[in-house]
């Protein structure tokens, strides 16, 4: 059972990463909108590792305003970027949307 | 068995090669946890650091790139890997290795490791072909 939904707000967690992962540090801590449902996969996490008991996600494609990532973004406020990250990751989306 | 002279360059051109550290480490007795976090960072995570553009080069992928790529593909399909390995394994390969390589440099040196690593071969005999095939392009055939 997916978690987010089309059109949710979320915001990536600001969790330790080690070793090996694929959530780019620029989008830890930042909101953005879930835009479409990927397939359920192994996370990256447990992939890298081929371990036998690898957790499965679903995941989400992310789209964030480019302005909320970047510090002093000095394009058009439309501009946005999108990615791709595991449910795990995600959390619902607790400030008020702008 | 290379002369002196051949070890001296080799091992200049190696320290050459070393990445230009804006703050030089050496196994320093204790670290920030700033410091930490920035060591940790995964390699190929780069969006957001500073750098200026390179120039884009349209290029067709040679034969070794294309067999290289096929080769990872079936190692994948066989189950002795997956494309997150490889990727975890380029990463490892650290900085100096991971942007010095020609991109499928990249993919079929993590390969070779990762069979070492698993036990399929042993390190020995893949520097054993790699010397005998180079007996034979020397030899010219």
């Amino acid at each position: 059972v997916r978690r987010f939904e089309i059109g949710d707000r979320v915001t990536v967690r600001e969790a330790t990463t080690l070793f090996h992962h694929r959530t780019q540090a620029y989008t830890r801590g930042r909101t953005g909108v879930v835009v479409e449902h990927r397939p359920e996969w192994l996370i990256p996490e447990d992939e890298a590792w081929q371990r036998e008991d690898g957790r499965v996600e679903p995941f989400y494609v992310v789209r964030f305003r480019q302005r909320d990532l970047w510090p002093g973004y000095t394009g058009l406020e439309l501009d946005t970027l999108e990615t791709e990250v595991a449910e795990g990751w995600l959390v619902p989306a607790t400030e008020v949307a702008q | 068995m290379p002369s002196p002279s051949d070890l001296d360059a080799l091992q200049r051109q190696v320290r050459r090669l070393a990445p230009e550290p804006a703050a030089r480490l050496d196994s320093p007795y204790w670290i920030s946890n700033e410091l930490y976090a920035a060591l940790r960072h995964v390699l190929h995570d780069v969006g957001g650091q500073p750098d200026a553009p390179v120039a884009y080069e349209d290029k067709e992928e040679a034969d070794w790139e294309l067999r290289t790529y096929v080769l990872c593909e079936v190692l994948a399909w066989r189950g002795v890997w997956n494309a997150e390995m490889r990727r975890r394994a380029e990463n490892d390969l650290g900085e100096t290795l991971y942007l010095g390589l020609p991109y499928y440099a990249r993919w079929i040196t993590v390969a070779a490791k990762m069979l070492v690593d698993k036990g399929l071969i042993s390190v020995s005999e893949l520097a054993d072909r790699i010397d005998d095939v180079r007996a034979r392009m020397e030899a010219g055939s």
